[in-house]
């Protein structure tokens, strides 16, 4: 089993234009240290029509409402997730679904590298990573975050929302660790999703791609990258 | 909409909406099963609650918090977006009356 990074084609060249734009870094920050009420506001508000931020304030009582915080580091998030998100929603629909994407990555990415026994500039955390193994066609798709741990490696698929789960996805997730066992190596196979893990029960209980052994983080679950 | 004094009373004014919301989103019929099902575990979510804490007393907020949510999702206007909705929209609500998704 080897990693290697995906080949520079059109989509991954456009792709690494919106993974670099600084509001995704900015917002995977806030993000990766929000509290679970703080990521549900950022998802209703990048996937939100409104723009005004007095709305979505009025929304989460618990983050701006009379018994929340009114200053301190708890309200100064709510309040920069809230401004991020706006820019977010702010973008035309096509873009604001690749910011949203390359966001969740990032967060992953962030949540990852808090591991102890990974570190923040570990080089054994990668993006866009595909994994080969002897006498398996290379997958088309990498993956979005890898850690190319020795004897602990894994394979992360980022979603934004439960719909993201698909087939294909599962598949080679599942591909990558069954691949892996046949080298006698250890893979885990892990799929992110921004959403609520009954939304994600539900997608996946329609699913006959095999996931039994497929490691699935939701939102209420984040912190879980950190600490596997 | 009737005055939202209890927990009860939040998750009923917030119904219809999310039954607009699942309405709309069935337009895309290919996700026809997974938008009914993805509902249907919702309000089944939303019935637990009202069950558990019906009659307990909405916090401070929360009747300002169900109209701004529900004004939200009337403006979705796209199917796909109505599917996403269909999984934050609960999401939401459920935080705004202290209950964990």
């Amino acid at each position: 089993m080897r990693f290697q990074d995906a080949s520079p084609d059109a989509r991954a060249v456009v792709y690494a234009g919106i993974q670099a734009d600084p509001l995704v870094a900015r917002a995977a920050g806030r993000l990766a240290d929000a509290t679970h009420d703080q990521r549900i506001l950022a998802r209703a508000v990048m996937n939100g029509m409104s723009t005004t931020p007095g709305t979505w304030a009025a929304m989460f009582p618990s983050l701006f409402g009379a018994g929340a915080p009114s200053d301190g580091p708890e309200r100064a998030r709510s309040e920069a997730i809230l401004a991020l998100s706006l820019e977010v929603a702010e973008r035309g629909e096509q873009v604001r679904s690749q910011v949203r994407g390359a966001i969740v990555e990032s967060v992953t990415e962030a949540l990852v590298r808090r591991r102890p026994e990974i570190g923040a500039t570990s080089t054994a955390v990668r993006r866009e990573r595909r994994v080969l193994f002897d006498g398996v066609r290379a997958e088309i798709h990498p993956y979005d975050v890898t850690v190319e741990t020795p004897g602990a490696a894994e394979a992360i698929d980022c979603k934004w929302g439960a719909r993201g789960i698909n087939a294909d996805v599962l598949h080679q997730l599942d591909d990558a660790r069954t691949h892996a066992a046949d080298e006698d190596e250890q893979l885990t196979a892990t799929i992110v999703v921004f959403d609520a893990e009954r939304s994600c029960a539900v997608r996946l209980e329609r699913q006959t791609a095999p996931h039994d052994a497929t490691r699935l983080i939701a939102l209420e679950d984040l912190d879980r990258l950190g600490g596997r | 909409m009737d005055p939202i004094t209890t927990v009860g009373a939040a998750i009923a004014a917030a119904r219809p909406a999310y039954d607009d919301l699942a309405a709309l989103a069935e337009d895309v019929e290919d996700e026809w099963s997974y938008i009914n099902d993805l509902a249907s575990a919702w309000v089944e979510r939303f019935e637990a609650v009202v069950d558990a804490r019906g009659g307990e007393p909405a916090g401070t907020g929360v009747a300002e918090a169900v109209a701004a949510l529900v004004s939200e999702a009337g403006l979705v206007d796209d199917p796909h977006r109505a599917i996403d909705w269909l999984s934050t929209f609960p999401q939401v609500l459920l935080v705004a009356v202290g209950e964990r998704p």
